[in-house]
């Protein structure tokens, strides 16, 4: 008994080292489980041990838990401020999230520890991603320098090679280290060189068969790339050995399980996937936008595509963002792989949330763009042509400028062109990717509006030849980036100057008008008169609590109709797409003897939300009235497919839109399923003996 | 047939609370025959006395085969054993309540219970000849709820009359209702808080709560008492047919069905001459 009251006294002071080997060994045997069992308690027993905490964050931040690997890092530089592998272990957890902090965690790291070679060849890697191929090949040479054969570091100078479509003297010298290719592939991928990135991913698992990252990799884009067959095997093959932890992995599989529940459509020119809930409702109004957008970009951007557009639409949100991880950027509505477009249904969000058929606009310029320029396009570039696209033929679709935009104006954060790119890449504030977006469409916009609409087309080919923005600049708008910089400036301040400048008083006048407007006792004229003055300063405010409603509301109360028209026009012209308030404009549009109109009104909520049952209800109605057959069945199709409360009344409406068109054959089936479901149903009785020749009703 | 609106506690609530009672009231009145009685309550005047008074006049006067619907609209809490309905004053239990509409001699009574924790009445309520619907599955669901919008939506929109008979019975205004509020929580993306319940969709079926269109008009010639029991006896035969669906041809189906539904049309058609 005494010897082991002994033992165990001396069990606390031994624990430590022994713990840290048993933790690496079980690591490096790839008994995960019990590696991290041996890991917390470890840090358990030695809670101030800051080299501890390190090597936990390693570990951790291998097995795919990011967040708890940078506390554990965040703790040790806390502990020790000295410690550079803490800081390099936060600066690779920020980079795999393209953080912007990255680069300032691996400056601070080689600040203590000149010689960590692996912060150099990080610091190589973040600048190749913001397309900053000279400060790579910079930080290479200096991880070369200390490390000769140093893998990333080579594989990098071999990328930007390969990215500029030259032959690489570097390859050779990456030899049978797969990690080599998979960091090439990687940068392939985030240049959506897609084909590229997957061949790469195949040597490097050529190289080192075990490198589980890359097959998981080369998985994820071959499903990108629509090849789900093969996509399986290789994410299967990476989850069976070592890619539980893996998201990327495990919800990828968990996405392929899910495309059973998937119908496909296909046409000569065109590929859609849909959930089978929602199919038979969404499919008319996403097979128009798609051929309606390839007419449009064929004849635009003078280009056939030799395959058809492959769109997938997930009403699962997680399902979409499965597609966008690991790639920088926000990718929040939809995502272009190629040829193959992944998007949110408009199921996936609230209702009104989003445009859906401006996001599908938006991912198809894209198709077009990578196509044409056979994947050399800049991302600034692509994106920019895809936001003026969203609003350059229909005007009232797409984002307005929204205040976190007008904020970044204000303090003046908007790039020059020859660096916008990083904007996408690694963010340095919170709204940048966001801001970025608006900036490169504005600046296309601008280039349309100052040089023509084809001079976009003429920058397009000349990025085919791998040229870098800046040469494309000179070279077809003629002059100097910082010029065109600061001429696109003066176009903003033009646009924007007024809002911007009268932003603090837009902000706290919109608050003070909703706060009248909620008072019994608001006088309508004066509710009027500071609605119209915020309407001038921020023109394009069109979310909650914007002063065109409350206008419209302002306009009622006087009993002043035409006023209140006037109102919702106004919002709706700036793209507003409050359902209901659309929805009671088409009322007073159709009260107005103007069922045209409130036709248009709308339609165009059918490209926010096709699956409002009430709006199919009402716009299948106005077009009864105006005699448009074929759109009238065109609602009451989707009215149906989404199975309404009243399906008799969905059924009997189809059935008179086809009526209207002669097709007797069609209407006499709608009539009856009417009848199926409610019997006595008189008006679908006289409408089923009409179509059917019986009786004497006319 | 008797509203409830119960105390708000803010103002909010208590707009809401009264404007769907004064909705409610409109539409019974306008949507039902001349031998219907309606009484509302609302506001300051919802209390238990005033609610008490009502329901034990309505016990005096009411007959056996009169009907009797209670609808209650509202906050309502549940303590694990006992349901209340929020009244301005002192609240109203599930026993109480149960008690006064046990004095009734109405055979046939539907409750509609709408506010929060309202599954909590179920037991108490539970009687043959009465029908409840609660708003929620049980006591525990004690969020503010949705569903007598719906419910009150349901009485006014003929979408609701989903057999077309110019009637919306209760069991046609629940399953709006109980749609409707599915539908809120999933395209709010946010858990469902109530959860609709009813327990005997056959007798719901048979309490109409609104009337409109020519529902009312009865065939009263002799002369065409002959289509009406031709017309009775070919709904029956296509209701036989709806029973026997899943387990027919899909095709014979459609053309056994298509002939009745033809034939009955041609039956209404020359009843309606």
């Amino acid at each position: 008994m005494k010897r082991c009251g002994l033992l165990l006294g001396l069990v606390p002071f031994l624990l430590p080292a022994q713990s840290l080997q048993r933790a690496e060994a079980l690591w490096r045997a790839h008994d995960y489980v019990a590696a991290s069992n041996e890991f917390d308690a470890l840090l358990k027993a030695q809670p101030d041990n800051a080299n501890i905490k390190v090597r936990a964050g390693q570990f951790y931040f291998e097995r795919y838990y990011p967040d708890d690997a940078s506390k554990l890092f965040q703790a040790a530089i806390a502990m020790d401020p000295k410690n550079a592998q803490a800081y390099l272990g936060l600066a690779r957890v920020y980079e795999e999230n393209f953080s912007g902090k990255a680069k300032e965690a691996a400056d601070k790291a080689l600040e203590i520890d000149p010689k960590l070679y692996e912060a150099d060849e990080l610091k190589a890697r973040i600048a190749l991603e913001d397309d900053d191929q000279k400060g790579a090949i910079e930080a290479a040479d200096k991880a070369l320098a200390i490390k000769p054969d140093a893998v990333v570091a080579t594989a990098i100078h071999a990328a930007v090679d390969l990215l500029a479509d030259k032959e690489s003297p570097w390859l050779a010298k990456i030899g049978n280290r797969g990690v080599g290719y998979e960091t090439i592939a990687h940068f392939f991928v985030i240049n959506r060189r897609y084909e590229d990135g997957i061949a790469y991913y195949k040597k490097a698992v050529a190289a080192t068969p075990d490198l589980w990252s890359a097959h998981s990799q080369l998985g994820v884009n071959l499903m990108r790339m629509g090849r789900d067959g093969e996509a399986y095997k290789e994410l299967e093959l990476a989850y069976n050995n070592d890619h539980t932890s893996d998201a990327s992995t495990r919800n990828s599989l968990k996405l392929l399980d899910t495309f059973k529940d998937y119908k496909t459509f296909e046409t000569s020119t065109t590929i859609l996937k849909l959930d089978k809930k929602e199919a038979d409702a969404l499919r008319p109004y996403f097979e128009d936008q798609m051929k309606f957008n390839i007419a449009l970009y064929e004849k635009k951007y003078q280009y056939k595509l030799k395959e058809p557009v492959q769109v997938e639409v997930y009403p699962n949100h997680e399902d979409f963002a499965v597609r966008t991880l690991g790639l920088p950027g926000l990718g929040a509505l939809g995502v272009t792989f190629d040829t193959v477009v992944a998007m949110d249904s408009p199921s996936g969000r609230k209702p009104g949330e989003f445009h859906w058929a401006s996001t599908l606009r938006h991912e198809m310029s894209h198709v077009y763009m990578l196509k044409l320029t056979n994947d050399r396009v800049p991302r600034w570039f692509t994106e920019g042509v895809a936001v003026h696209e969203e609003t350059a033929t229909t005007p009232d679709w797409g984002d307005r400028i929204t205040p976190e935009i007008i904020t970044a104006i204000r303090d003046k954060k908007l790039l020059p062109v020859a660096g916008i790119d990083r904007g996408f890449v690694h963010p340095e504030f919170p709204a940048q990717v966001i801001v970025s977006y608006f900036e490169a469409g504005a600046m296309c916009d601008y280039i349309a509006g100052r040089w023509g609409e084809l001079k976009l087309l003429d920058m397009a080919h000349e990025f085919t030849k791998n040229v870098p923005t800046v040469t494309v600049i000179r070279d077809q708008l003629k002059i100097e980036p910082e010029a065109f910089d600061k001429d696109f400036l003066a176009d903003i301040d033009k646009q924007y100057g007024n809002t911007v400048k009268h932003f603090e008083e837009w902000t706290k006048g919109l608050g003070e008008l909703n706060k009248l407007s909620r008072q019994p006792d608001a006088k309508p004229e004066e509710l009027l008169t500071k609605a119209r003055e915020l309407e001038a300063i921020y023109p394009d405010y069109v979310e909650l609590g914007n002063a065109y409603l409350v206008a419209a509301k302002a306009c009622l109360a006087k009993e002043d109709k035409q006023c209140a028209l006037d109102e919702y026009a106004k919002y709706a012209k700036h793209s507003g797409r409050d359902a209901e308030a659309i929805k009671f404009y088409a009322k007073m549009l159709d009260e107005a003897g103007k069922p045209k109109e409130a036709e248009v009104a709308l339609d165009r909520l059918n490209w926010v939300n096709p699956l409002d049952q009430d709006l199919h209800q009402k716009l299948g109605g106005l077009y009864l009235k105006t005699h448009d057959a074929p759109l009238a069945a065109r609602e009451f199709q989707a009215l149906v497919a989404l199975h309404p409360i009243d399906a008799a009344g969905a059924h009997y409406n189809l059935a008179m839109a086809f009526n209207a068109q002669g097709q007797k054959d069609k209407a006499r089936e709608e009539a009856l399923n009417a009848l199926e479901a409610a019997p006595n149903f008189k008006p679908a009785q006289k409408l089923l003996l009409e179509v059917s020749g019986d009786g004497t009703s006319k | 047939m008797v509203t409830v609106a119960g105390l708000g506690g803010e103002t909010d609530y208590e707009q809401r609370f009264t404007l769907l009672a004064n909705d409610t009231d409109k539409i019974l009145k306008s949507g039902g025959g001349a031998d219907r009685v309606v009484e509302t309550f609302k506001g300051a005047d919802s209390t238990k006395a005033k609610v008490t008074a009502a329901l034990n006049q309505i016990a005096s006067q009411a007959k056996a085969q009169d009907v009797l619907v209670l609808m209650m609209i509202g906050h309502g809490t549940f303590d694990g054993t006992e349901y209340k309905f929020n009244l301005p004053g002192p609240d109203i239990s599930g026993t109480e309540l149960a008690g006064l509409l046990n004095r009734i001699p109405a055979t046939r009574q539907l409750v509609v219970d709408m506010t929060s924790a309202s599954g909590g009445v179920t037991p108490a309520l539970k009687k043959d000849g009465r029908t409840v619907i609660t708003a929620t599955k049980n006591g525990m669901e004690k969020n503010a709820t949705v569903f007598a919008r719906f419910w009150v939506e349901a009485l006014r929109d003929p979408a609701a009359d989903t057999d077309k008979n110019e009637i919306v019975s209760a069991l046609e205004a629940f399953h709006y209702a109980q749609t409707k509020t599915d539908a809120f929580f999933k395209d709010q993306k946010r858990l469902a808080t109530e959860h609709a319940q009813l327990e005997d969709q056959t007798k719901a079926a048979a309490f109409p709560l609104v009337r409109y269109g020519s529902a009312a008009a009865v065939v009263n010639d002799p002369a065409k008492r002959d289509l009406v029991s031709k017309k009775e006896e070919i709904e029956n035969k296509i209701d036989a047919l709806k029973f026997e669906k899943d387990l027919m041809n899909p095709e014979d189906y459609k053309r056994q069905i298509a002939a009745l539904l033809l034939e009955l049309a041609k039956t209404q058609e020359l009843i309606d001459k």
